[in-house]
């Protein structure tokens, strides 16, 4: 069971996780987003924001978000473009950690790297009702 | 492709959001949060109902994106937004921008996510590059 996100103090350093961008997720994630623009550059481009959302994905499977969590901002920055069939590690830091009037609100930057190097890098806001126990 | 002109509106992204499309997006992202998901869980909550992933609505920016700048928003694009409302099944949700000026060599757009009253969902910045880019 991960550690609960609200838990996590400030510098706190996730485990990466590893993904594969495979043909048969790219189309999955294409036709979810219903993203006809990314077809006309290339076939083997992966729309970026795909790889933002395996960012948030490798941090939900690090830290559980509470309940009454809301993702309330979002940077990111995009290096390069990333292809069908590359190998990703997606990361996250807890990189500020604040409480007030009973609610946390959290900084967690995350960053991707393929096979030729860095991909993105960006940063979550999240807020959370506090919970009870302190910060570990 | 040649980088769109300061005051240029980019060609809007127009969406029907489903319950069926949040449960798709859910699957590909591999965020089953019930707020997303589960009508009875969710209608518990402070939103009274399901909700779309704040990571959809971007995914819509993003391929206004791409469809305006190409390989510059892939390769180098930035991207700075606040969520600010939820958009729910039954939305029609428009992803919108327009160039607001150019600095230290790349293009500055205002974006926005609206719903169909006009309410504002998501807003914020995104940059490219500028130049003449390969499309």
């Amino acid at each position: 069971m991960p550690p609960r996100l609200d838990t996590l103090a400030k510098g706190h350093e996730l485990p990466p996780s590893a993904f594969e961008l495979s043909p048969e997720w790219v189309r999955q994630y294409v036709a979810a987003v219903e993203d006809e623009a990314i077809g006309l550059l290339g076939p083997d481009l992966v729309p970026p924001m795909a790889v933002a959302a395996l960012a948030v994905r490798a941090l939900l499977e690090r830290a559980a978000l509470p309940p009454g969590a809301v993702h309330i901002g979002q940077e990111m920055t995009f290096r390069r473009a990333a292809c069908v069939g590359e190998r990703l590690s997606a990361s996250a830091r807890v990189v500020s950690r604040g409480e007030r009037q009973g609610w946390v609100l959290m900084g967690i930057d995350l960053s991707v790297e393929g096979e030729g190097g860095p991909i993105m890098e960006g940063r979550a806001t999240v807020t959370m009702p506090a919970a009870a126990e302190a910060p570990s | 492709m040649t980088m769109p002109a300061v005051g240029t509106e980019l060609a809007p992204v127009v969406v029907a959001v489903t319950q069926e499309k949040i449960d798709r997006y859910a699957a590909a992202g591999g965020d089953g949060n019930p707020l997303h998901t589960d009508p009875e869980f969710a209608a518990q909550t402070q939103f009274g109902g399901t909700i779309a992933h704040g990571m959809l609505l971007l995914a819509y920016l993003s391929r206004m994106l791409t469809a305006a700048f190409g390989q510059a928003w892939l390769s180098n694009g930035r991207l700075k937004v606040r969520f600010r409302a939820p958009a729910r099944p039954g939305d029609t949700v428009s992803a919108v921008g327009h160039v607001v000026r150019a600095e230290s060599g790349r293009t500055v757009c205002a974006v926005e996510c609206r719903n169909q009253a006009g309410e504002t969902l998501v807003s914020g910045e995104a940059a490219c590059p500028s130049g003449e880019v390969p499309a």
